[in-house]
């Protein structure tokens, strides 16, 4: 191994949600004098505006930062951050394939979380070397003790002289920075055994078409050499290669083992690039991929229909756009009856798709309309066949089907133990499988729940929260199709099934949730001129009836003096809310009462 | 000659009522109104060239309280406009007075000055809700004045009733229609109370009871039935008249007819165009003796298409609604060519078309903000 290969640290920084990762990686690259500090933008490393805002990291990026160490050598740190949801779980794996250690960040005042258990799982799971970071400390309540005895007993790696740091204030980062080069090991490989890559990220520029983020596991890259991406068979000629600094890309004549960087290749969508795939070369390959490649599949799907119909074109693009950025995404054309012309978009899971819809409101301009979230159920049909089904609107009649599956997650939830016994009513009312209960220590015990996705995809997270004053931590990850006796619910205004209305429930939950919408449509829908029955339905089955009484009183009763303008405002006014209503079949609805229906809020508890 | 109605606004009043937003000052500043009436007269004949080809065939003073003003100022008012005005000698002229601010000496003034039609505001016979209005006056008030201004030899009277009020009943609304009734008087009109953000309604809204919807659509359909079976004729969706008792002038107003109108946030249409002046009196006042003219606001030029909507929206207001062929032969197109979603509403009952007109039901009316917003 040459001198350069072993002063390289390949890293990544993991954390449960708020527990202060991107400041941390901030300070790391102020500290090192990556970026100084009149140069850095908060939080360097979540360039997009929504990241910011959110306080997590959607996408990975990479950044290279020389450090002098007290032993007199430069090292080259590269930190690889890490999207910090549980919706991407798999970008956070191959991330951390890419590196040979993880910086665990645990908040001193709130210990550990589950994701700070499930992005510890994951880094054991890919051999990294793990160093506890415990933040926070300047805070009053920080308790450094109890969390380092927690990191012990609840991971089991040492944490005795783990750094205790304030990434806020800036205390204590050289002792991280020192572990880094101290504790994790560099990375092995050859630089003269065939090409191997990781791909952990990619992203598109409208200059270079894909920039590929990748890790060189063996082998030298540059420019002109044929590549081919293995796991796709697509081939490539490298127009440029190099380093990823703090201010974009750095161009090199060849990246080699152990080393960050990236690729650029006339690639035109990141869907060709994706995250685990093995780059070689394709003259000289090498003979076996990178294990664990698997396409990110979306779990959770909704219809997204732009509010103005006359914009359809519009969210076109705005969806093309963001899929040349994000390959998890997908979407196809559909039409509603209700809601016209529209798209099924497919979701990694809620966050993600929450993250997308916000994206294509605050940078494309759009007004949306998005029907509730639905997950793919699988249904053996009476004459054999296998059909899955990701819109409500196109689930089979009820005799055509032989069995239903759904979707089922398996759920860990960490929760301080005053709020165990109303959590498990939460689980338990969500048709959850109770699986094992562990404390963590006298005060937090995790959970485990079999669960169906359905009953994840509408407001679990935030019923967990309300129900465990914010305290409680979630994560899960799909475990397979369970059999379910499931009913497709129908709307009914005025006699016409409202397609976007459409859910698949539980037969038991059915009641519950018919009637339930019906009065929040009885609600929402505005009196028209004519009475308006509203009905739930299993099939031709009605099991929940509201009416929407007839208008009788809309009248400017005195127009007198002369004043006809202030009159004509009013119409115009009233004609311009008319605009905006969507009619389903003789009645008008307006796009704020139907998120008024979607949106399912606490009242549905 | 073309005609003209001519709207003399008097912004004062006593004491505001709660659910009024229309504009007037508060308290009896005599002096204020003596130069009010003084800058009226300036604005008539320093304008009045402009109305030189035209004939008024109707006055309307409206307020505020007209009758506020003094009986020399009223004969004085009524001089200048004689004066720089040509005046039908048939013109209908109507003031607007409250029980309680006129005496017999200014009836009589106003006969001898040329008025002619007398509206009192009653709004309720019921003096709990008179106070709760904000009234100054009682229902005995009101008989008392109503019976001067028969004494003072007025044949063409009319009152202002109101509906919807707060905890109101549909007994309390007949109760005060068939004491009315018994008046035997010319032209009633009866308003929904609406409630506007400014007034003091508008304000203690929350802690208001109203009558719902529902019951409010019952009050109107009850009152017009039970004025029509009493020789009223429905002629507009508030206006009901005996035969020839229709106000010439508020006809104007929806069959879009040329009207000026004179004081502090008055309105005017007069040659396509639609403005009104600041709802200020004294800079109106002031304006006018700096040898000024009234500034104008909100001047809008009336243009084709929404010229022709004007007209359907207006019409509309009218029993008779619109004529198909003086549609026709005003604006070149057929009123269903245009607005074909009438058909629509034709089918649930809500407006009629036969007879070669096309006009609102009872039930219509009731919605018809609805429905324009929807046809135009």
């Amino acid at each position: 191994m040459n001198e350069k290969q072993k002063r390289i640290r390949n890293f990544s920084i993991i954390a449960h949600i708020d527990h202060g990762k991107s400041t941390l990686a901030d300070r790391i690259l102020e500290y090192s004098n990556a970026v100084s500090k009149r140069e850095m933008e908060e939080q360097l490393l979540d360039n997009m505006d929504l990241e910011r805002e959110r306080g997590i990291t959607i996408k990975a990026r990479a950044v290279r930062i020389d450090y002098k160490h007290k032993d007199g050598n430069d090292y080259v740190l590269n930190l690889i951050d890490t999207p910090g949801h549980v919706d991407f779980n798999y970008e956070v794996s191959r991330s951390l394939n890419a590196c040979e250690g993880a910086l665990l960040v645990v908040d001193a005042t709130q210990g550990i979380e589950a994701q700070t258990l499930a992005n510890a799982y994951l880094a054991v799971d890919c051999d990294l070397e793990i160093v506890p970071v415990i933040n926070k400390i300047d805070l009053p309540s920080a308790d450094i003790d109890r969390v380092r005895n927690e990191i012990e007993d609840v991971i089991g790696i040492v944490a005795e002289d783990c750094p205790a740091v304030s990434a806020k204030v800036g205390l204590n980062i050289d002792q991280v920075l020192d572990a880094i080069v101290e504790k994790i090991p560099c990375p092995q490989g050859d630089e003269n055994a065939p090409l191997k890559c990781l791909i952990f990220d990619s992203h598109y520029n409208s200059y270079l078409g894909v920039v590929v983020y990748v890790r060189v596991i063996d082998g030298t890259l540059k420019a002109g050499d044929k590549i081919r991406l293995m796991n796709t068979g697509a081939k490539y000629e490298v127009v440029e290669v190099g380093h990823l600094s703090a201010f974009g890309l750095e161009k090199a004549d060849s990246i080699s083992a152990g080393e960050v960087g990236y690729i650029t290749a006339s690639i035109k969508t990141v869907s060709e690039t994706r995250v685990g795939d093995t780059v070689t070369n394709d003259e000289n390959p090498t003979s076996e991929p990178l294990k664990g490649f698997k396409e990110a599949l979306p779990m959770v799907f909704s219809g997204i229909y732009p509010a103005d119909g006359a914009r359809y074109n519009d969210l076109r693009d705005a969806l093309e756009k963001l899929k040349l950025n994000d390959a998890a995404l997908s979407f196809e054309p559909e039409t509603s009856i209700a809601l016209g012309f529209g798209f099924r978009c497919g979701f990694l899971g809620l966050l993600h798709m929450e993250i997308i819809q916000e994206r294509l409101e605050r940078e494309f301009n759009l007004d949306l309309i998005t029907t509730a979230p639905s997950v793919i159920y699988k249904i053996e049909k009476t004459n054999g066949e296998t059909i899955f089904v990701d819109n409500p609107s196109n689930y089979p009649s009820p005799d055509t089907i032989s069995v239903a599956y759904e979707p089922t997650v398996k759920t860990s939830i960490i929760t301080p133990t005053e709020f165990v016994g109303g959590i498990m009513d939460l689980c338990q009312d969500r048709r959850g499988t109770f699986k094992d209960m562990k404390y963590l220590d006298s005060q937090r015990v995790e959970l485990h729940y079999i669960m169906p996705l359905n009953e994840i995809v509408y407001d679990f997270f935030d019923a967990l929260k309300s129900r465990s004053k914010g305290y409680a931590s979630l994560d899960y990850e799909l475990a397979g199709y369970e059999p379910s006796n499931l009913v497709k619910l129908d709307f009914l205004l005025n006699g016409e099934i409202v397609d976007a209305l459409t859910f698949i429930v539980h037969s038991e939950k059915a009641y519950a949730r018919a009637r339930k919408i019906a009065e929040k449509l009885k609600d929402n829908i505005s009196r028209q001129l004519f009475e308006i029955p509203i009905q739930a339905a299993i099939g031709s089955k009605v099991i929940a009836r509201e009416t929407v009484r007839a208008l009788r009183k809309d009248v400017l009763a005195k127009c007198y003096g002369g004043d006809i303008t202030r009159k004509k405002k009013l119409l115009e006014k009233q004609k311009e809310g008319k605009k905006k209503m969507r009619r389903l079949g003789s009645v008008e609805v307006t796009p704020e009462a139907f998120m008024a229906v979607l949106k399912l809020d606490d009242s549905e508890k | 000659m073309k005609s003209l109605g001519l709207y003399i606004h008097i912004p004062f009043c006593e004491k505001k009522c709660n659910y009024c937003d229309f504009y007037s000052k508060e308290g009896n500043d005599e002096d204020l109104k003596s130069k009010y009436v003084d800058a009226l007269c300036l604005q008539i004949e320093r304008e009045a060239e402009l109305y030189k080809n035209h004939i008024i065939d109707t006055i309307f003073f409206g307020g505020g309280t007209p009758s506020l003003i003094s009986s020399r100022d009223m004969e004085k008012l009524m001089l200048s406009i004689k004066k720089w005005l040509s005046v039908d000698e048939n013109a209908e002229i109507s003031i607007e007075i409250n029980p309680k601010t006129v005496d017999f000496e200014k009836l009589t003034t106003y006969k001898k000055i040329g008025i002619n039609r007398i509206s009192i505001g009653l709004q309720s016979t019921d003096d709990e809700m008179l106070r709760c209005l904000g009234r100054i006056h009682t229902y005995s008030d009101f008989l008392s004045t109503y019976k001067m201004v028969r004494e003072a030899n007025f044949d063409n009277v009319s009152v202002d009733l109101m509906y919807g009020l707060p905890s109101q009943t549909e007994k309390m609304l007949l109760d005060t229609l068939s004491k009315v009734l018994c008046l035997d008087i010319e032209h009633i009109s009866a308003y929904l109370l609406k409630i506007e953000e400014k007034t003091y309604f508008g304000k203690i809204k929350d802690k208001l009871s109203l009558p719902d919807d529902d019951t409010e659509y019952e009050m109107y359909i009850k009152m017009c039935e039970l004025l029509e079976e009493n020789g009223y004729n429905q002629y507009e969706i508030s206006n009901f008249s005996k035969a020839g008792k229709r106000s010439r002038h508020n006809l104007k107003y929806w069959k879009s007819e040329e009207y000026i109108g004179l004081g502090p946030n008055a309105h005017s249409y007069f040659d396509k165009r639609r403005y009104s002046y600041k709802a200020d009196t004294v800079a109106y006042i002031n304006e006018l003796l700096k040898g000024d003219l009234p500034e104008k606001i909100s001047e809008e030029q009336v243009e084709c298409i929404s010229e022709m909507d004007e007209y359907v929206m207006l019409k509309l207001r009218l029993s008779d609604g619109i004529e198909l062929c003086e549609f026709e032969e005003s604006f070149g197109t057929e009123l269903i060519n245009k607005y074909p979603s009438i058909m629509k509403y034709v089918n649930s009952g809500h407006m009629k078309l036969e007879n070669g007109k096309c006009y609102f039901t009872r039930q219509g009316f009731f919605v018809s903000n609805y429905i324009l917003s929807d046809i135009l």
